[in-house]
């Protein structure tokens, strides 16, 4: 039907006031995640880990089960915030939820830099502030998908397995423990993921970098410490001040005999400089001077 | 009015983009002329809250545009010069996300989204990725996303840059349906002039940051006369005193000489002149004036 036929018509419905204007971005960035092939085959397999440690916690409450297969040569197996810790802090969950970043993230911004796309959202009725709660929450809802979910479901299941409020009752904080180092560890992978994905047009080269300074971090710290032996260059490392921090959260030991506090400084002060990038560098319009 | 501004000053840096621009618009499809760093896109952009002016102050259909941009960009679409699109998303998707953007609900605006693509000629590759697009299925593409919310003014850039002709005939096709037959403002800024004449009856002509001249086309064509002559003889002088008398002279490749004349000017002046300087009027016609001839009058070019 041509132009000619069928002509301009009105829309006779009303605009909402959204309490959530972001929501659309949400949805759709985590849409257009499950659409990657790649993506359909690392997604279950992210959760291998937190399935693992859950049949950790079933042994736990079956033991004297397993020692009458077994003998008395089965270990005991301790339900405490160390083993939380050993899952949410680990470097294993540490490294998938980079690689769940790498699908989800890296072309939050960069898509929207290379095809132009950021006058289309910044020419509707959306602050930056939006867009950007928008973008940070595809993030947040897959790693909260490898972090808070599983600290959840593990504490419940314990009581399911266990029959009884005991553990809780042990450690009524660990739940906050969890939010914490939940959000924690979130909060900085948005950041990380938002800041680089805002530096270049390319989706490959923003998953390159993520990568690349996540483990590049920890190289030179390596290198820094067999060179100096000073541990004050864990600091140079994103995994080792994750996991300072993440101890100190599970009121566990830090892996590192410095203050957690520098820890938490340098990765505030990462989120504020990404933060500050991120507000130059993404703009309604670019202006050539 | 819809679109009222008031001595808007902008600058880059130490680059004046906009010096003091006033305008005040009726109704209607809107021509924004001007020549490449005239201001033109700096000021959609003030006009849709992307940039803040310095000085100034305006309002876009009740507006204000340093306060309430939200409320202008949520009544108003806007068509971007570039290709701009978000990938991996069908036309349908694409359309519908943005105007879930501007605040409609979803369901209404994919149904919304599906009618806005039949619309601009679509709806057979609605379900097809943007990114797969041909230039001018974007250029509809984005047409759509600027309606799909069914604004009360449309701020289009360069519409039919990169166009073939019958893609363009079908974009202005577009373009006047939604401004003529519906009470909806059209404002477009093109280098194409006769695409601006076809589709606008009003125009506003920018240069070097300041307004040139902006009317109504057909009274702006009035101001100026426009003269066809042929002449034999010494021509110096005959010119120089035209000059004198306020004429803008333009020679052509055929030995043609344009003369535009200032408002109220007699033509009996031409052959007293003529006489004067013994210079012979070989071809003498009152020609009409194009939309060219007037951008060329107000920037001053030839």
């Amino acid at each position: 039907m041509t132009i000619k036929e069928k002509g301009y018509t009105h829309w006779d419905g009303e605009f909402q006031d959204k309490k959530f204007p972001w929501w659309p971005i949400t949805r759709y960035g985590i849409k257009l995640t499950f659409r990657k092939k790649f993506f359909k085959l690392f997604f279950p397999a992210s959760f291998l880990l937190a399935v693992f440690f859950l049949a950790g916690i079933y042994i736990s409450e079956r033991l004297d089960d397993f020692k009458s297969m077994f003998g008395e040569s089965v270990p005991s197996l301790q339900i405490d915030p160390a083993y939380f810790k050993t899952y949410l802090a680990g470097g294993f969950l540490l490294f998938i939820m980079l690689i769940m970043v790498i699908f989800c993230g890296s072309g939050l911004i960069s898509d929207d830099l290379k095809h132009n796309a950021l006058q289309l959202y910044f020419s509707r009725p959306l602050k930056k502030r939006d867009y950007f709660l928008g973008k940070t929450a595809v993030i947040v809802f897959f790693l909260f998908l490898l972090t808070l979910v599983p600290g959840f479901v593990f504490i419940i299941m314990k009581m399911i397995f266990a029959g009884s409020f005991k553990f809780f009752l042990s450690y009524p904080w660990l739940p906050l423990s969890v939010i914490a180092y939940s959000v924690l560890v979130t909060a900085f992978f948005s950041f990380y993921t938002l800041f680089l994905s805002s530096l270049n047009k390319s989706r490959l080269f923003v998953a390159i970098l993520i990568f690349g300074i996540y483990f590049g971090s920890e190289i030179l710290r390596a290198i820094f410490y067999e060179n100096f032996h000073n541990h004050h260059f864990s600091l140079l490392s994103i995994s080792a001040n994750i996991q300072q921090v993440g101890a100190v959260i599970f009121n566990q030991k830090t892996p590192y005999p410095i203050h957690w506090i520098l820890s938490l400084l340098v990765l505030t002060a990462f989120c504020i400089l990404a933060g500050f990038v991120l507000k130059k560098k993404v703009k309604g319009v670019e202006i050539v001077k | 009015m819809s679109i009222e501004v008031n001595d808007i000053h902008f600058n880059y840096g130490k680059i004046k983009a906009l010096d003091g621009v006033s305008l005040d618009l009726p109704q209607g499809a809107i021509g924004l002329l001007g020549p490449n760093g005239a201001g033109k896109s700096t000021l959609i952009r003030i006009m849709l809250g992307f940039l803040s002016p310095d000085r100034g102050e305006g309002r876009i259909l009740g507006y204000d545009i340093k306060t309430q941009q939200e409320g202008i960009r949520r009544h108003v679409g806007y068509m971007p010069e570039d290709d701009c699109f978000i990938p991996e998303l069908d036309a349908v998707s694409f359309t519908s996300y943005l105007g879930e953007l501007s605040g409609m609900p979803r369901q209404e605006a994919m149904k919304r989204a599906h009618e806005a693509l039949y619309y601009v000629g679509l709806e057979e590759s609605r379900y097809r990725k943007v990114e797969t697009y041909s230039g001018g299925m974007k250029q509809r593409l984005k047409l759509a996303q600027a309606i799909v919310h069914d604004p009360r003014l449309i701020f289009l850039d360069e519409p039919t840059s990169g166009l073939d002709p019958q893609g363009r005939t079908e974009i202005l096709d577009l373009i006047m349906d939604i401004s003529s037959k519906k009470d909806i403002q059209v404002l477009i800024s093109s280098h194409i002039l006769p695409d601006i004449e076809l589709t606008c009856s009003y125009v506003v002509i920018l240069n070097k940051g300041q307004l040139a001249a902006q009317g109504e086309i057909s009274k702006l064509k009035e101001i100026r006369d426009l003269y066809e002559l042929k002449i034999k003889g010494e021509a110096q002088e005959f010119f120089r005193k035209l000059e004198e008398m306020k004429c803008r002279l333009e020679e052509t490749e055929d030995g043609l000489l344009k003369v535009y004349t200032p408002p109220g000017y007699n033509q009996q002046e031409f052959f007293r002149i003529a006489a004067e300087e013994n210079v012979q009027l070989r071809h003498f016609v009152k020609s009409q004036s194009t939309l060219e001839d007037l951008f060329a009058d107000a920037v001053g070019v030839d």
